[in-house]
C-alpha cells in the first residue's frame, strides 16, 4: 500500500500542472489582458503600460525567445505562465489586484468561515440521508417510500436560491427565530450559521436520500442479509453491521471526494447570509478577474482533490478487504 | 476617481434599484443602548465590498464613502447649504488665488492631528500634527508611477513640475526607491502651515479636486511603516477611526479622540430648519460614538434588514419597490407606521449609449443618429427598467449643474418614430443604400442586459433599423470602447465635482478614446469653447458658454442620451440630520440619532 501510495503522489504534481496549464489559458490567454480596466476610467496610456508591467502582461505568453536572445537561456521561462507557474509551486500567490490583501491571508481568513459553514451542512447531510436511506430500503414499495421518493424529487427540483430565499425570509425575518443576516467570529457567530446550515441540510436532502436509497437497495437483497435476518439478527444490526459496512464503497466516494469542495464554501449561502467565505471570495475574484485569487483556489483544490481521490482508494482498501491496492 | 464610469447600462440600473450608489449606501444610524451602553452607533450598509482604503488607490464609491470618515482633505462641502458650495476643512480658509490664476496659497490649520498608531514611533505612537509637506508627500504618492494610482488624472498637466516629477519615477526601479523629497517646482511648503501651489495654466476646479477623497492627507510614517499593507490600515485625520474591518463582512468605527475642533453648521438652505437640520448647530462633531457598516451584496437580506430596524437608511430593492412607493410617490402605510421617511432627490447622473464617431457609419451620418436618438422612447424605457426613478435626458448636462437646461432645444433627443423612419431614409441615402445592422457592444450578460438589448432591437426595428447586441462582460466592453473598435455602447457618468467642466471634458476632442472621450467626438467649435469654459470662473458668461457647448454636442449627437435619474431612499425617523448629499463623502460625523425613539419604535 505504501509503494501505491507514494506512486500515486507521484502524479499529483502533472495533475496540478494540467490544472495550471487550463487556468492559465482560461484567465490570463483567453480572458486578455485587464490592465486597462484595473488602471480606471481615466487612466493615461503610461499608467495602464505601468500596470501592464506591474500584472505582466507586458511579457510573452509562454516562451520569451526575445529576452534569451538578451540576457540568456534562462530569460526563456520570464513569461507570463512560467511566473504563473513558479508562483504557484512556491506558493508565492502575491496580493489580490484588487484588495492588495495577501492571497495567502484571505485563504486563511475565508476558509474557517466556510468551514464552519459547510462541515455542519455536509455531516449534517451525509448522516441524515443516510439514515433516512437505510430505513427507507427496509420498506421499499411501501406508502413511506414512495412519499419519501416524492418529496425527494420535489426537493431536488426545489432551487436552492428559492429555498434560501423562502427560508430567510420566513424564519428569520417573519418569524425572527434566527438572525436575517451576520456573521461573528467564534461561538459568539453560532446563531447566525444555524439557518444556513439547515438550509443546506435540506436542499442537499433530496438528492442524497435518493442516492444512498439506491446504494442501499443494491444491499438490501444480497445474500449476506438474507443469512443475517435468517440467523435472527436484530433490525438494527442488521443495518448497522452488515449492510452500512457494504455500503460503504459508493458512499466512501461520494464523501471523500466531497471533501475538498467544502473549502470552496458555498456561495449564495455566504452571499444571503452574510458569512465571508471562500465561495464568496472566489466567485468575487472571479466577476473581478482577480487571477492571483483564482489562481491560488485552483491549486488548493487540485491539490486537494487529487490527495482526495487517493484518500478514497486507501478507504475503499481499509472498508473492503476483496480491494487490493497494486 | 470616486466612481463613476457606468460602462454596462443594466449595472447602472442593478445599482440604482438597489440603492447602492450615492449616499445608499453610505453610513445611516441606530443606537444600541438597549444595554446601557452610552455609545451611540449608527448602523447602515454597503451593498458591495471596500476595495481599500488608501486614498491614493481609491477609485469606486463605495471605498470612498467609507474611507471619507477617517481621512480628510484640505476642503469639503458644506453639509447642508444648496447649491453645494466647499468650505474649509484641514486648511484654515479658502485659498488665495494670485491674480493670473495660477497660483493658490493655502494656510492649514493649526490644530489638525493625526489619529494614534503605531507608525508614530517617535511619539510612541502619539499622532503628530498635520503640516504642509504632508499634503505634498500624500500628492507625490499618486504622481509615483511605480503606484500605478487610478488618480493621477486628478494633477496631470496641472501643477509645475509634476509630471516631470512622474516622469522621474518612471525610471525607478522600485516604488520604495522614490525620492520624495525631490522638489516639484509646483508644490512648495512655504512653511509647516503653508502650502503653495502653482498651476501650468488657470484651473479654477482645482479647489473641488481639494475636497476629493484621493488627495486626503496621509502620514509618511504610516505608509512607510504598513507598506503594501497601508491600503487595510488606514491612518488619517478624520472623524474616525477603523476599528474592525471584516473583509466581505462588517466594518467598525470608532470617534477619533484626536479629531479636531470642528462644529455643526449652524446655517444651512430653506427648509433645514423647520425639518430640524438645525438643532444640533453649534455641538462638536463628530455626534456619533460609532459606526457599524454591515457589507450586505444582496437586495433581500439588505431590505429584510432594514425594515427589520436594525439599519437606519437603505435604498429601495426594484423587487420592493411596488410595496414601498405609491404611484403618488409617497410611501406606503406599513413603512410609514414603522417612521421610515422617504428621501427622493436628483443624482446628478446623464445616462447614453454612446456611438464610435470615428466609424464612419455612425460618424458620418447625421440623420441616422437622429434617426436613432428618436426612435427612443425614454418614458417607456423609464417606466419598464428604473420604476420610473428618473427622467428623460434630453442633452449632456444633468440637473442641478449649473448650465443645465430643462428646456434645451434639442428636437431630436424626443420619441418621434414618425420622424425616426423619415430619418432612416435620408440615412440610407447618405450611406448609398440600405443601413446595415448596427452593433451594439453591451458590458453586461445579465437578464437585464438582455432585456434592455431586446427593447433597443424592437424599438429600432420599427424604425427600419437592424441593431445586433453584442453582449459580453465589462472589460471586454470596456477594451473595445478604448480601442475604439465599439460602434455604440452603453454608458453614463456620474458627476464627481458640481461643475459642468466634469461632463463637458467628455466631448473634448483631445479626450478621445482611451481618454474619457469615448465616443471620439471631434467638433472644433466644441473644442475652442471647452478651452474656453475650463479655465473660467464661475459665472453667468461661463454658463452661457456651457450651454454653447452643449448645444453643438446636441445637434451633433455623438450618442443617444437615454435618462438622469433619481435616487429614492428610505431612512428611519430617529435617524437625524439627514440630508441627501450627492458630492460629499464621509457625512457620518454630522448624523445624530434618536435613541429614545429608536428604542420606541424596534425596542433596541
Amino acid at each position: 500500500m505504501f509503494s501505491y501510495i507514494v506512486r500515486r503522489l507521484l502524479y499529483t504534481p502533472l495533475v496540478v500542472i494540467g490544472v495550471l496549464i487550463v487556468t492559465f489559458m482560461l484567465f490570463r490567454v483567453v480572458q486578455g489582458d485587464v490592465s486597462a480596466e484595473y488602471a480606471g476610467k481615466n487612466a493615461s496610456a503610461e499608467t495602464i503600460a505601468e500596470y501592464r508591467k506591474e500584472l505582466g502582461f507586458d511579457k510573452p505568453l509562454f516562451i520569451n525567445s526575445e529576452a534569451a536572445s538578451e540576457r540568456g537561456v534562462l530569460a526563456v521561462f520570464d513569461s507570463q505562465f512560467f511566473h504563473h507557474f513558479k508562483n504557484a509551486v512556491t506558493l508565492d500567490f502575491g496580493r489580490a489586484r484588487v484588495s492588495k490583501q495577501k492571497v495567502s491571508s484571505l485563504l486563511a481568513e475565508g476558509a474557517v468561515p466556510s468551514l464552519t459553514l459547510t462541515v455542519p451542512m455536509f455531516l449534517g447531510t451525509l448522516i441524515t440521508a443516510v439514515t433516512i436511506s437505510l430505513f427507507i430500503a427496509l420498506v421499499r414499495g411501501s406508502t413511506l417510500d414512495t412519499s419519501v421518493v416524492v418529496a425527494c424529487v420535489c426537493g431536488m427540483s426545489l432551487p436552492f436560491l428559492a429555498l434560501i430565499m423562502f427560508g430567510q425570509y420566513f424564519f428569520a425575518y417573519k418569524l425572527e427565530w434566527f438572525p436575517v443576516f451576520g456573521y461573528e467570529p467564534g461561538f459568539a457567530g453560532a446563531k447566525y450559521f444555524v439557518l444556513p446550515v439547515l438550509m443546506g441540510v435540506f436542499a442537499g436532502l433530496g438528492g442524497d436520500v435518493r442516492f444512498y436509497r439506491t446504494v442501499m437497495l443494491d444491499e438490501i437483497n444480497a445474500d449476506y442479509i438474507r443469512t443475517a435476518k435468517a440467523k435472527g439478527q436484530n433490525t438494527p444490526r442488521i443495518l448497522y453491521r452488515h449492510l452500512l459496512k457494504n455500503a460503504m464503497i459508493p458512499i466512501i466516494s461520494k464523501v471523500v471526494l466531497a471533501i475538498p469542495f467544502l473549502f470552496l464554501g458555498s456561495l449564495l449561502t455566504e452571499r444571503f447570509f452574510g458569512i465571508p467565505g471562500l465561495g464568496y471570495l472566489m466567485v468575487e475574484a472571479i466577476g473581478q478577474r482577480d487571477f492571483q485569487i483564482i489562481n491560488a483556489m485552483t491549486f488548493v483544490i487540485s491539490v486537494l482533490f487529487v490527495l482526495g481521490n487517493l484518500a478514497t482508494d486507501v478507504c475503499y482498501a481499509l472498508v473492503d478487504p476483496r480491494v487490493t491496492l497494486n | 476617481m470616486r466612481s463613476r464610469l457606468m460602462f454596462a447600462w443594466p449595472i447602472a440600473v442593478l445599482m440604482l434599484v438597489s440603492g447602492s450608489m450615492l449616499g445608499c449606501s453610505e453610513e445611516s444610524g441606530g443606537q444600541n443602548g438597549s444595554g446601557g451602553d452610552a455609545t451611540l452607533t449608527t448602523r447602515g450598509a454597503l451593498s458591495s465590498k471596500v476595495r481599500g482604503m488608501d486614498p491614493m488607490d481609491i477609485g469606486d464609491t463605495t471605498s470612498s464613502s467609507v474611507a471619507s470618515n477617517i481621512f480628510d482633505c484640505l476642503y469639503q462641502y458644506h453639509y447642508l447649504k444648496r447649491p453645494y458650495e466647499l468650505i474649509p476643512s484641514v486648511a484654515e480658509s479658502m485659498p488665495t488665488v494670485s491674480e493670473d490664476g495660477l497660483t493658490y496659497t493655502i494656510t492649514l490649520r493649526d490644530d489638525v492631528y493625526f489619529q494614534d498608531d503605531e507608525c508614530f514611533t517617535e511619539t510612541e505612537g502619539k499622532g503628530r500634527k498635520v503640516v504642509a509637506n504632508d499634503f505634498i508627500y500624500s500628492w507625490k504618492r499618486i504622481a509615483n508611477l511605480k503606484n500605478v494610482s487610478k488618480n493621477w488624472w486628478i494633477f496631470d498637466g496641472r501643477i509645475k513640475g509634476f509630471n516631470e516629477f512622474r516622469k522621474y519615477t518612471e525610471g525607478v526601479t522600485d516604488k520604495k526607491d522614490v525620492d520624495y523629497d525631490r522638489p516639484v517646482e509646483g508644490l512648495v511648503a512655504v512653511d509647516d502651515r503653508t502650502l503653495q501651489i502653482t498651476l501650468t495654466k488657470p484651473w479654477p476646479q482645482v479647489v473641488y479636486m481639494m475636497s476629493h477623497l484621493p488627495t486626503a492627507v496621509v502620514p509618511r510614517e504610516a505608509v512607510e511603516h504598513y507598506g503594501d499593507e497601508f491600503i487595510n490600515h488606514p491612518v488619517g485625520t478624520g472623524p474616525y477611526m477603523l476599528t474592525d474591518w471584516r473583509r466581505g463582512s462588517k466594518i467598525v468605527f470608532e470617534r477619533n479622540p484626536n479629531y479636531r475642533e470642528e462644529f455643526y453648521p449652524s446655517e444651512g438652505s430653506e427648509g433645514d430648519k423647520e425639518a430640524g437640520r438645525l438643532d444640533d448647530a453649534g455641538k462638536r462633531l463628530p455626534l456619533i460614538d460609532r459606526v457599524e457598516l454591515l457589507i450586505i451584496e444582496e437586495d433581500q437580506p439588505r431590505w429584510l434588514k432594514f425594515v427589520q430596524g436594525d439599519l437606519d437608511i437603505g435604498g429601495i430593492p426594484k423587487d420592493n419597490f411596488d410595496t414601498a412607493v405609491t404611484p403618488s410617490r409617497g410611501l406606503t402605510g406599513d413603512l410609514r407606521e414603522k417612521g421610515i421617511v422617504l428621501e427622493i432627490y436628483e443624482d446628478p447622473a446623464t445616462f447614453w449609449y454612446g456611438f464610435n464617431m470615428e466609424e464612419p457609419l455612425l460618424g458620418n451620418n447625421l440623420p441616422l443618429r437622429q434617426a436613432l436618438n428618436l426612435a427612443i422612447d425614454r418614458d417607456e424605457y423609464l417606466k419598464l427598467f428604473l420604476n420610473d426613478r428618473g427622467m428623460p435626458a434630453r442633452g449632456v448636462l444633468p440637473p442641478m449643474l449649473a448650465g443645465y437646461d430643462p428646456d434645451v432645444d434639442s428636437p431630436f433627443t424626443v420619441y418621434d418614430p414618425e420622424l425616426a423612419r423619415k430619418k432612416v431614409k435620408e440615412a440610407e441615402a447618405i450611406h448609398g443604400g440600405p443601413i446595415p445592422p448596427i452593433v451594439l457592444t453591451m458590458g453586461s450578460t445579465d437578464s437585464v442586459a438582455r432585456q434592455t438589448g431586446q427593447w433597443f432591437t424592437r424599438a429600432y426595428q420599427q424604425v427600419g433599423i437592424t441593431l445586433e447586441v453584442d453582449y459580453m462582460d465589462w472589460p471586454s466592453a470596456q477594451e473595445k470602447v478604448k480601442t475604439k473598435s465599439a460602434q455604440m455602447y452603453a454608458m453614463g457618468w456620474v458627476a464627481d465635482i458640481p461643475d459642468a467642466e466634469n461632463f463637458m471634458q467628455l466631448f473634448y476632442g483631445p479626450n478621445a478614446s482611451p481618454g474619457t472621450n469615448n465616443m471620439n467626438y471631434q467638433n472644433d467649435e466644441a473644442d475652442a469653447l471647452y478651452e474656453k469654459l475650463s479655465v473660467m470662473e464661475e459665472s453667468p458668461e461661463r454658463v452661457e458658454v456651457i450651454r454653447q457647448m452643449q448645444k453643438k454636442v446636441i445637434d451633433d449627437l455623438p450618442c443617444v442620451f437615454t435618462l438622469h435619474r433619481k435616487a429614492y431612499l428610505l431612512r428611519y425617523d430617529w435617524l437625524r440630520n439627514y440630508k441627501p448629499h450627492v458630492f460629499g463623502y464621509g457625512l457620518a460625523k454630522y448624523r445624530n440619532i434618536d435613541a429614545e425613539l429608536r428604542q420606541q419604535r424596534v425596542g433596541r
